[in-house]
């Protein structure tokens, strides 16, 4: 066993645990938008009062999905594009591809919009009316949206499709049959998350 | 139906030179397979143009898609050339050397990195020394099962020219090798040394560089069950990695 393997485990678990669950209770959070400005701000708030916030953010999230991120975008130079194979499994591993660096660019965005931004102009604690004026913005607003809503859907196609590899990656899912189980469950999964998603997004759209 | 096929074949002369393309157009005979008309080819090697050139030359054995040695890219995809009928193909007809081993010259290409990998899973049942050590033991009738497939591998190299993991200039083993190890490690005797072709696909090049496209299995010629081995062989380097961090 050397470092190349270990990596690449790393690379594969940090995608589902812990990347991908903050990812559904990141989405299950924006379903409060639904309550209000108060109850949304509270909800956010109170994470961010545990004193052990920063630091689950840094090594629950930041770490794990800078080190995914950091790898991926190695392993993308390694492959070789083979258009004449036109097969399902195969479109698959380049939109996988393909999302994780649009994911990525996204979630630079993201941290800047929602994060760093609103801490330099001092404006933090108030995440619904920054995020419900940043869409109602008459200049901007629509491409804000356009972004969010791609970015999103990006994740979670690249999470439930990360799933999906994974289970085979570890040896989880074996035979055709099992992978095929899989498969529809990440499919299950995807649908759930976008509707779960867009419908949060509904509540300032 | 035309009565002649125009093949269009990517050459190259020695395994430095550059390639090139040149066309070939040879009477239509139903049925006729790409080794029948490479053969038709170098009774008359005359261009498109009418130039007399040097003969294409390919690798072919067994012509029934057993041995693997005419594998070669056909219309963009990667197949044996004795059982592709060109009757079935798209015309005119493109042949390739494949594009993931070093051309040697023309449509022939030097596969011996497959079979480096082979020595590498230790592809072979380990018996030591020249003593009679009796019979081996009675395989289970779901075991012999699995392993007739699996030993079907020809190491063509269709799997691996598919691959997008696969490149000319790095070390993976590919789905063959892989699958071999699976095949070995599931062998009574050869499963002794199971261990070791764990080390071996745990190393750069092994199965850690797998990206999960599946163009091997679709690629098959020999319809082997290669995402399986993959799996199976991702769950035994994920037992290898658990009892190396448990260990005493």
């Amino acid at each position: 066993m050397d470092s190349h393997f270990l990596m690449r485990r790393i690379h594969s678990l940090t995608g589902v645990v812990p990347v991908g669950l903050f990812l559904i209770y990141h989405l299950y959070l924006q379903l409060y938008l639904h309550s209000g400005a108060e109850i949304y701000n509270n909800e956010v708030n109170s994470f961010y009062d545990s004193p052990l916030a920063i630091w689950t953010l840094v090594f629950v999230v930041y770490i794990p999905l800078f080190f995914h991120s950091f790898l991926g975008i190695l392993l993308i130079f390694e492959s070789t594009v083979q258009p004449s194979y036109t097969y399902y499994s195969h479109l698959l591993y380049w939109l996988q591809r393909i999302s994780g660096i649009g994911v990525l660019l996204f979630i630079l965005a993201h941290i800047w919009n929602t994060q760093l931004g609103p801490w330099v102009a001092g404006t933090w604690g108030t995440h619904f009316e920054h995020l419900s004026n940043g869409f109602a913005d008459p200049d901007t607003g629509m491409l804000t949206k356009t972004v969010y809503v791609l970015g999103v859907l990006g994740a979670i196609f690249h999470f439930a499709n990360g799933l999906n590899t994974f289970c085979m990656t570890w040896g989880i899912a074996l035979t055709p049959n099992s992978q095929k189980r899989v498969r529809s469950f990440s499919i299950i999964l995807f649908v759930i998350l976008t509707a779960s998603a867009l419908y949060a997004l509904a509540a300032i759209w | 139906m035309s009565d002649t096929v125009t093949f269009k074949i990517k050459r190259q002369n020695t395994a430095e030179s550059s390639p090139y393309w040149e066309n070939f157009v040879i009477p239509y005979i139903p049925n006729s397979n790409v080794i029948s008309c490479l053969m038709d080819i170098q009774t008359k090697p005359e261009n498109s143009k009418g130039e007399k050139v040097t003969p294409v030359v390919w690798e072919s054995n067994c012509l029934e898609e057993v041995c693997g040695s005419c594998t070669m890219v056909i219309n963009g995809k990667v197949h044996q050339a004795c059982s592709a009928l060109i009757d079935k193909l798209e015309k005119p007809i493109t042949l390739e050397p494949m594009s993931k081993f070093p051309v040697i010259r023309d449509l022939i290409v030097d596969r011996s990195r497959m079979f480096e990998a082979l020595k590498k899973v230790q592809a072979w049942v380990t018996a030591d020394g020249y003593h009679d050590l009796g019979p081996g033991d009675r395989e289970s009738q779901s075991i012999q099962e699995v392993a007739y497939k699996l030993s079907e591998c020809m190491t063509c190299g269709c799997c691996v020219e598919a691959c997008p993991q696969y490149g000319i200039n790095n070390d993976f083993l590919g789905a063959a090798a892989i699958s071999q190890a699976r095949l070995f490690n599931m062998h009574h005797t050869a499963r002794n040394t199971a261990d070791e072709r764990l080390d071996t696909l745990m190393q750069e090049g092994g199965i850690a560089d797998c990206g999960n496209a599946q163009n091997c299995v679709e690629a098959c010629p020999k319809s082997i069950p290669l995402t399986e081995s993959i799996a199976e062989m991702g769950r035994q380097v994920s037992g290898k990695l658990w009892r190396n961090i448990f260990k005493a």
